[in-house]
């Protein structure tokens, strides 16, 4: 088992490489839903950091953006990183093309939910799957003895629940006219309030809480992720420390997320 | 060039013959691993019945298996794929691969990689075409140069969606359901929260329009396109909405049929015609746009009105017969002697003023105000079952 952390900025990643194994770092107009991007010139300072590092490429790739696609990802291949978390199925067909050497990391967000399509991507020479938030801990378990890739998993962070190529909350800010102070958003229902994100991809909208399973026992996975969305440097390196040094004392409070929520999908008998 | 297929939706084994008799080419239903599951599903019998009554008008059945399954569906899914292929489905839509290698090896299924893999891009649709699907429908973000391009450079049949509701979000990106109502939209438990309100906030500080914030879109249409689609060599056009009513299905089926029949029979001289942009605007109840076909998905593709599709009442009734100059008709809303109507049928539609009305005991009445009543309609044109009457939209004489 190891860590990873989703970065922001060097400076946290600095002051956080000795809690973790490892970074992911979102890559500037290939990935979405994180706070922070890189170029492709930026991850040489990160990987003096002794770290393994892992680039998010993860956003759906339009046709119009093949072409710089290309040159990104062979540029990423000779920078010695340890993988690509890829979402379109582009990336894997470029793998082949390209002859990148570089492990691709399956993490179609929400798709991710069990060993035989996790295998199939395997046997397509896809080495590592990045599991879905919204599956069981039993459903984890027993993907994990059935699974041929490694795996990594969410541990700590907002979780995305949707992600639009609509800018929905600028488009409703230019409809009525209003005035954007470009402070951080969030869209409120029934007593809760979920954390929206409009940038230059589209819109995300985050869970309304910060998932934190660190009182579980998730050894036999292979990368646990820690994310640092929404939440300041000092208190993310607290939760690191905490956990590397098995201290069971957090300032966010354990919520399970879908461990022991099984959603339904069927609401009424009909076959 | 070949003429692109009409496909419509069909909920149940009703809609399937009125989407087909209405002229499309093709439907597509949903079994039991679809992302419907809540609709009145095909069971595999009904699915053998729809097969044998599409194929006896050399008509097509796709059956969706597109959900992303979790561990427990692995181990049903082959058998379940088994008894699609012995009731000679024409394909399956699929979006989890897993579905797609399982199919492979045990059954000699089609496979149509469904819109939830959005697919937006030449490269990945290589991928696909390697792997063994036949087709591929594009993710409802392309726009028509993507499709140009996706369609010039890899020899795979291209559908797109041409007309209904759209969502808010990627498909396959919105879990809005499982977290909010923990039903999985990915397993067909959406619950549309993308249509619910929500106040936005700024810094915990209120940041308020006239009205609340929504992700709600305004649908999609592409019946302007359709010379565009045509030419762009895309091999089937997509109608959404395997939950609509039948008025819905034969209204837009057949409204579709006419635009694409008079392209391509004469392009040279065909019009864009108002009228049925009219009619589809009203069978609807909702503004609908090109969405990201010509590109537009700014602040005007969006409603921001809350939930306002108001019914219009349009749908009066269903005719169950017709004999000796009477229609028998099972009323869906209110009329009355007098009324000018439209009467509809799979080839045919005319206008009436209606001047008889009997019940079902042969008493002329004046009025139809109960829903489901069973009436006869004097009307000296003959119609058959299945032709439909709603509101006329113009005067009788234009």
């Amino acid at each position: 088992m190891k860590t990873v952390a989703i970065i922001k900025n060097y400076n946290q990643a600095n002051e956080i490489k000795d809690l973790v194994d490892a970074f992911i770092l979102p890559i500037k107009d290939y990935s979405i839903n994180f706070e922070n991007y890189f170029t492709l010139d930026e991850v040489d300072k990160f990987q003096k950091l002794g770290k393994e590092v892992f680039l998010a490429f993860n956003k759906n790739i339009h046709n119009s953006e093949i072409s710089d696609l290309k040159e990104k990802l062979m540029t990423a291949d000779k920078l010695n990183i340890k993988g690509i978390i890829y979402y379109d199925v582009s990336l894997v067909k470029l793998k082949e093309d390209l002859g990148l050497k570089t492990d691709l990391v399956w993490s179609q967000e929400h798709m991710v939910t069990n060993y035989g399509t996790i295998n199939y991507w395997h046997d397509k020479g896809v080495k590592y799957a990045y599991l879905s938030s919204e599956i069981t801990k039993e459903e984890i378990n027993e993907i994990k003895e059935n699974s041929k890739a490694k795996l990594f998993m969410n541990v700590f962070g907002y979780l995305p629940m949707f992600t639009s190529r609509r800018h929905l909350v600028n488009n409703y800010i230019e409809y009525f006219n209003l005035e954007d102070s470009g402070k951080n958003k969030t869209i409120y229902k029934e007593g809760k309030y979920y954390p929206i994100n409009d940038g230059s991809h589209g819109t995300t909208v985050y869970s309304d809480y910060i998932l934190n399973i660190l009182d579980e026992d998730f050894s036999n996975i292979d990368y646990l992720v820690f994310n640092s969305l929404l939440i300041d440097d000092e208190s993310f390196k607290e939760v690191l420390y905490n956990f590397k040094n098995n201290i069971m004392e957090y300032k966010f409070p354990f919520n399970h997320g879908f461990l022991y929520n099984e959603t339904v999908y069927r609401v009424k008998k009909n076959d | 060039m070949t003429k692109p297929e009409l496909l419509a939706p069909a909920g149940d084994l009703e809609r399937l013959k009125i989407a087909l008799l209405y002229g499309a080419d093709a439907v597509y239903i949903g079994g039991t691993f679809n992302l419907r599951a809540n609709a009145d599903n095909f069971t595999v019998s009904e699915i053998s019945k729809a097969v044998k009554f599409a194929h006896s008008l050399n008509k097509k059945v796709y059956v969706t298996v597109n959900i992303a399954m979790h561990n427990k569906e692995l181990n049903k899914i082959i058998d379940y794929l088994k008894e699609l292929d012995e009731t000679s489905v024409d394909a399956i839509i699929v979006s989890d691969p897993a579905i797609i290698k399982l199919a492979k090896e045990h059954t000699n299924l089609v496979i149509h990689l469904s819109t939830q893999a959005s697919t937006l891009n030449k490269e990945a649709a290589l991928f696909w075409k390697n792997e063994g699907v036949s087709r591929i429908v594009l993710g409802r973000e392309c726009h028509m140069e993507d499709i140009k391009d996706i369609k010039d450079n890899v020899d795979i049949e291209l559908e797109v969606f041409i007309h209904g509701a759209m969502c808010a979000s990627y498909s396959g990106r919105c879990v809005l359901s499982n977290f909010l109502t923990s039903r999985d939209s990915n397993r067909g438990g959406c619950s549309q929260i993308c249509r619910w309100d929500f106040d936005l906030k700024e810094n915990g500080e209120e940041l308020k329009g006239e009205k609340p914030f929504t992700f709600c879109t305004k649908d999609l249409s592409l019946m302007k396109y359709i010379p565009e689609l045509v030419n762009l060599g895309v091999d089937s056009l997509k109608i959404e909405g395997r939950m609509r009513s039948a008025y819905y299905i034969a209204t837009i089926v057949s409204v579709y049929r006419k635009v694409i029949d008079e392209y391509w029979n004469n392009p040279k001289e065909y019009e864009y015609n108002l009228k049925y942009e009219q009619v589809l605007r009203r069978c609807a109840n909702r503004d609908s746009v090109p969405q990201f076909f010509n590109g537009s998905f700014g602040k005007d593709v969006q409603y921001y009105n809350g939930r306002m599709e108001v019914t219009n009442q349009d749908f009066l009734g269903t005719v169950l017969d017709y004999s000796e100059g009477l229609m028998k008709v099972q009323q869906r809303n209110y009329f009355k002697k007098g009324d000018l109507i439209t009467v509809f049928g799979p080839n045919d539609e005319f206008d009436m003023v209606i001047k008889e009305i009997y019940d079902e005991n042969m008493d002329e009445i004046d009025i139809v105000r109960h829903p489901k009543q069973i009436v006869y309609i004097k009307s000296d044109r003959e119609v058959a079952p299945n032709y439909m009457i709603k509101k006329a939209l113009y005067p009788i004489d234009k």
